[in-house]
């Protein structure tokens, strides 16, 4: 692609009534054709941000340019070269696959031509052709969402924004959208901007990740750099008697510091690795501690979230407390 | 710039003209409401039009046709804004938003739908009220700058209510996008002329910019004299009005993206 479409942001914020500041003074640069994962939980100010850099939002302060062009003072030739695909994908019931790909087509100025044969075009890759002449009231989620990012693509948009693009979807859909979007950026040198509160998502698609949380940036990388930072493997054990609780607590201190685990099990972080796992059998064997499960997590982007944060991400993680 | 927001005002045209022809319910409240009014005051009232000082030559059908029709354009507007506030709620809005490069196309877009519905309603208007022996006495000429006269009072009404909707982003402010239209409409002369009315009625219609506006057309559709630049001055200038505060608020709403 000739034209530089990355995206530069310095200092941008967002206030909102009552002095809420949804985007506090993010700062972040995304190269042209990466895929950047803009990782946080809902309300941590990541849709806030999408806003912005699509135009929809002004910034209270800082600058933001996408493409080159700044998103306060430049919005109509940042629209020329976006395209965006938000959360719930807005689309109008009585209208069908064809029409809206036209609607869309017309906005961006699009000849008749143009639209009719690119329109098609799209709607066959995401797989919607036999669909196309049906009224979009009467498709599935997963539909919609293939048909948001077929017209988000149609002017052929130099950086792509996707909210949350997966939300909802199936995993057989899931992984469609993932290998389209990888596609994109690696044939197409498509930027692309990607909000997601799934870590999977994030780790697989993503060039680098910014892990935001109440409206500050808290860490930002490659998915393997931010999961080295975190370095250690930890080790989760549930005892068979809920009553050995402490006393598993107290043998798996002995290879490495407490980790957060589910309220029934014991965690920590193996201080030499993986390879402690047979000391640690036999140290549980010695004790006469009897555990009805025993596993070696791998860190994830949602250990590098608690890290940050002192916070789990993911919802069904949330009750989970450090072992005493 | 100008050929992109033309493209942007056309394809919004023909999503709202798709719209409106998949679901013929979307126009029916813009017909309803001034048929009923139509079959009620000019075959239930007609017999206002033999009351001394009530002179109008066309006949008391289409003196009450005027009203009614006025009253199609105005709705048409207001039925069209309304759709505006539909698709913030729905999230649509963002969609033509982002992909428009000049939102000022997106407005025209719904001017020109209100227009088109209204085309629509008033021909189905004339239709009936001409197959009911409405007595039509203008030319031609006279005809079509009753045509034009009533579009400006779209393009205001649609302008009014897209004010509306850009500033509260939601269908939950509708009563109130009806009741300043109902409200000039009814102060205005609809069942006898103004010379007619008496107390505050009679003040209030002598200034409402509506009394000037349904006295042209009724000059137009009878042959008789009327004041038509005057008219056609308030009902632009009320457009104009209008154009000012729908564009106010849009950038209001959308500091960004204006």
């Amino acid at each position: 692609m000739a034209r530089d479409n990355g995206i530069e942001v310095e200092g941008i914020v967002r206030l909102f009534g009552g002095g809420i500041r949804a985007v506090d003074g993010v700062d972040l640069s995304v190269a042209p054709g990466e895929i950047y994962g803009f990782l946080g939980p809902n309300g941590a100010g990541k849709s806030t941000m999408v806003l912005m850099l699509v135009t929809l939002l002004p910034p209270t302060e800082g600058r933001a340019t996408v493409a080159g062009f700044d998103v306060a003072k430049q919005g109509p030739q940042v629209r020329t070269v976006i395209g965006a695909a938000l959360q719930e994908a807005a689309l109008d019931s009585f209208l069908t696959g064809n029409e809206h790909m036209d609607l869309q087509g017309g906005l961006h100025g699009l000849s008749r031509n143009e639209r009719r044969t690119r329109g098609a075009e799209l709607l066959e890759r995401v797989g919607l052709s036999d669909a196309a002449g049906r009224k979009v009231g009467g498709y599935s989620g997963g539909m919609k969402r293939r048909l948001d990012l077929a017209l988000a693509l149609l002017h052929r948009p130099s950086v792509l924004f996707l909210d949350e693009p997966t939300t909802g979807l199936d995993p057989q859909s899931r992984s469609a959208l993932w290998a389209e979007v990888e596609r994109l950026s690696r044939e197409d040198g498509v930027t692309v901007f990607l909000t997601t509160q799934y870590l999977e998502e994030a780790d697989v698609l993503a060039d680098r990740v910014g892990i935001i949380d109440h409206g500050k940036l808290v860490a930002e990388g490659t998915p393997t750099e931010l999961k080295a930072g975190i370095g250690q493997v930890s080790l989760e054990a549930t005892p068979v008697n809920p009553n050995d609780r402490e006393r598993l607590a107290a043998t798996l201190a002995r290879f490495g510091e407490p980790a957060a685990a589910s309220p029934k099990s014991v965690a920590v972080r193996l201080a030499a690795g993986a390879a402690q796992l047979a000391d640690v059998v036999r140290a549980l064997d010695a004790d006469s501690i009897e555990v009805a499960d025993l596993q070696l997590h791998q860190p994830s982007l949602d250990d590098v979230f608690l890290q940050q944060t002192g916070r789990s991400l993911e919802g069904e993680e949330v009750d989970k407390e450090p072992a005493s | 710039m100008i050929s992109s927001t033309l493209s942007v005002s056309l394809a919004v045209l023909r999503r709202v003209m798709i719209q409106t022809i998949k679901n013929p319910a979307i126009i029916i409240p813009s017909l309803a409401f001034p048929l009923v009014f139509l079959v009620a005051f000019a075959g239930g009232l007609s017999i206002v039009a033999d009351v001394p000082g009530f002179s109008f030559k066309g006949g008391y059908t289409a003196f009450q046709f005027v009203f009614v029709f006025t009253q199609t354009a105005a709705f048409g507007g207001i039925f069209t804004g309304y759709r505006i506030a539909e698709d913030y709620e729905s999230g649509f809005a963002r969609r033509l938003l982002i992909a428009a490069p000049h939102s000022a196309g997106i407005l025209l877009g719904f001017v020109l739908a209100g227009l088109a519905r209204f085309f629509l309603t008033g021909l189905i208007l004339w239709g009936i009220a001409l197959v009911a022996g409405m007595n039509v006495l203008g030319s031609p000429l006279e005809i079509l700058a009753m045509w034009l006269l009533a579009a400006n009072v779209s393009i205001a009404s649609t302008l009014w209510v897209a004010g509306l909707a850009f500033r509260f982003q939601s269908v939950d402010i509708g009563s109130f996008m009806q009741m300043p239209v109902f409200i000039l409409l009814f102060l205005a002369p609809v069942y006898v002329p103004l010379a007619l009315l008496t107390g505050w009625l009679k003040l209030a219609a002598t200034y409402n910019p509506v009394t000037a506006i349904l006295a042209a057309n009724r000059g137009f559709i009878s042959g008789e004299e009327s004041k038509a630049l005057l008219a056609f001055g308030l009902a632009v200038g009320l457009a104009a009005l209008m154009a000012l505060w729908a564009v106010r608020q849009f950038h209001r709403a959308h500091r960004s993206v204006a």
